[in-house]
């Protein structure tokens, strides 16, 4: 095990690698920013170095200050939380060459993962269902005898594109021409790039991922999915359950299947998660995080597995203390994000004093979170406050414990997403379970017109 | 620099305020200048962001100078090299010119004087970690 291990991040997720390295008596050096000084993630390790002003270019993305940081305190071990260098395959790279264990996988396969065609290649390679699609297709003509083969409605996008920019949608083979025209010279203009290519468009799918762990001496399991089909217009993730509700044995177990199958083919090691996009029976992989991910409590509650300890413990070569028949998930469990944003206008993000801050407790209620009682938000980062999880036996008792948790929770100085996710969780159609990604953006739609 | 920022970081130097004795210390930081004062003996302002300072009470009995000095401050994260011969409390710079050097994975980042003047302050030691942000030298005008 290793002896000393620095904490390349900020924030709850900080705290909660501090939390289990301290739990398997590793001791631990935190990083902070000049606006991060008098954070809690800094009080609560062992050591900490301040290795940068506000600006994350500057201090949390400052890989030689980091990795300066961790060989002048005697680490041997760098974990990168998420967000930040946690995919970053150079910084993964630079920690092995100073001799410092990255907790995470191999720099190989987060580079590969972290390009999508090359993710997408490998994973159609090792038989994981990918959204049908193109190549480069060259003129409208070409992307027309694409769609026959594989149905409308389609997306058509640049190669270059981002931010919306160069994509279309197109419903029908008559729209296809003026589509094809038009996201091509947006293309042009906007990337100086027309190539664009062809991908079917799937409507409303979930967002379902699976949680794979890995070890170094070929040990793989699965522990479940989770639904996170609550997202905002921007894609960013609100609300987050594990198991994922109403969803057919069948396609569970592929999605399980899948995911083993795939982290295998890939010589994953370490904690994973592949997302994917289903629609009905359908399933499509989309990509792959080589990370633990904000929402990985809902998994560790049903499961009764510490994710970040396994992290640890595998990358320092130890074997996985389970076997995926070991594993049995019990009862429901949810999570609530609660940002510092205004749900009212377009989840800006706020920064600021937190004059008031009162988190729930009680039977089943778990909050991490790095910020208290007169805590200043710097306006520099993730405007992550808190995830608030419940869990229960059932998924109706994990969102009743969750109502009242929400209750009990008063932030004050900030705009925060506490009351609108309670507005949320009362609606029925996420009562029901088994919304699409298309629920939230046509929720907020709704709800600006009533105004 | 934000007004948090600035206040944090004030409240980082000083310590280091009340370990060199003195009364006034302007800071330089970029384009953001810090001036820090020592409350006066009886009853610190209220709000005075050093007015907590471990060591304050016991300097101010001495009646400490009234001195200016900018902060010469690490950038980097690494482990401080003196020159030989090192740069000494009280000697005079005539110019601009290296103090020390925090080096960094191997590479040796040169710290500077910025301009001439006098060092009232030595803050660190031969083979000492430093953070970023943390003071080296204090250097009168």
């Amino acid at each position: 095990m290793f002896k000393k291990v620095l904490i390349a991040n900020r924030g709850e997720i900080a705290l909660r690698i501090n939390r289990a390295c301290h739990e398997l008596g590793v001791a631990t050096v935190a990083i902070f920013s000049d606006a991060d000084r008098l954070s809690l993630h800094v009080r609560h390790a062992d050591e900490a170095f301040c290795v940068g002003p506000g600006p994350v270019m500057r201090s949390y993305l400052n890989i030689p200050n980091i990795i300066s940081a961790a060989l002048i305190s005697g680490c041997d071990a760098v974990h990168p939380g998420y967000g930040f260098l946690a995919e970053n395959a150079r910084f993964a790279e630079i920690a092995k060459d100073h001799g410092l264990t990255f907790i995470g996988p191999s720099p190989a396969v987060i580079g590969a993962m972290g390009d999508k065609a090359t993710a997408k290649r490998l994973m159609a390679e090792a038989g994981v269902p990918t959204t049908p699609g193109s190549g480069i297709v060259a003129n409208a003509d070409e992307a027309r005898a694409v769609c026959q083969k594989i149905g409308y409605p389609v997306l058509l996008k640049a190669t270059a594109g981002g931010g919306g920019k160069g994509m279309r949608a197109v419903t029908a083979p008559e729209e296809l021409a003026t589509a094809f025209a038009t996201a091509q010279a947006e293309a042009e203009a906007s990337f100086k790039d027309g190539r664009m290519y062809v991908e079917k468009l799937i409507l409303n799918p979930r967002h379902i991922e699976v949680q794979v762990l890995a070890d170094e001496h070929g040990g793989v399991v699965h522990l479940g999915e989770r639904d996170c089909s609550v997202q905002k217009p921007s894609h960013q993730k609100l609300i987050e359950e594990a198991p994922a509700p109403e969803l057919d044995p069948a396609v569970r177990e592929r999605l399980h299947d899948v995911a083993t199958t795939a982290a295998r083919a890939v010589g994953y090691t370490n904690a994973g998660t592949l997302e994917f996009l289903v629609a009905g029976d359908d399933v499509y992989f989309m990509e792959m995080n080589t990370r633990i991910q904000v929402e990985h409590p809902v998994t560790e509650l049903i499961y009764g597995v510490d994710l970040v300890k396994e992290q640890i413990r595998v990358a320092a070569g130890e074997h996985l203390g389970f076997t995926q028949d070991d594993l049995q998930a019990h009862g429901h469990s949810i999570e609530v994000r609660v940002n510092a944003e205004d749900p009212n206008n377009n989840f800006a993000p706020a920064a600021g004093t937190l004059s008031t801050v009162v988190f729930p407790g009680g039977p089943g209620i778990r909050v991490d979170t790095h910020v208290y009682g007169g805590a200043i938000v710097p306006p520099f980062y993730d405007s992550m406050l808190a995830k608030i999880i419940a869990v229960g036996r059932t998924r109706e008792s994990a969102i009743l414990r969750m109502e009242r948790a929400l209750s009990e929770t008063h932030i004050e100085g900030v705009n925060t997403t506490v009351g609108f996710c309670r507005e949320l969780l009362a609606e029925p159609e996420f009562r029901a379970g088994g919304i699409g990604v298309g629920w939230l953006p046509a929720y907020l739609a709704r709800r600006a017109a009533a105004v | 620099m934000t007004e948090d920022v600035i206040a944090t970081r004030a409240r980082a130097l000083a310590g280091a305020l009340a370990e060199a004795g003195f009364a006034r210390l302007r800071v330089r930081d970029g384009e953001t200048e810090i001036e820090l004062r020592r409350a006066p003996r009886n009853g610190a302002a209220p709000g005075s962001v050093f007015a907590p300072a471990a060591g304050a009470e016991a300097a101010a009995a001495e009646k400490p100078p009234e001195r200016v000095a900018d902060m010469v401050s690490s950038d980097v994260v690494g482990i401080v090299r003196l020159l030989r011969p090192a740069i000494t409390e009280g000697q005079d710079l005539e110019g601009d010119r290296e103090l020390a050097y925090v080096e960094t994975l191997g590479i040796r980042n040169p710290v500077r004087s910025r301009g001439a003047g006098h060092v009232l302050a030595v803050f660190v030691t031969e083979g000492q970690p430093v953070e970023y942000g943390q003071p080296l030298f204090a250097i009168e005008r």
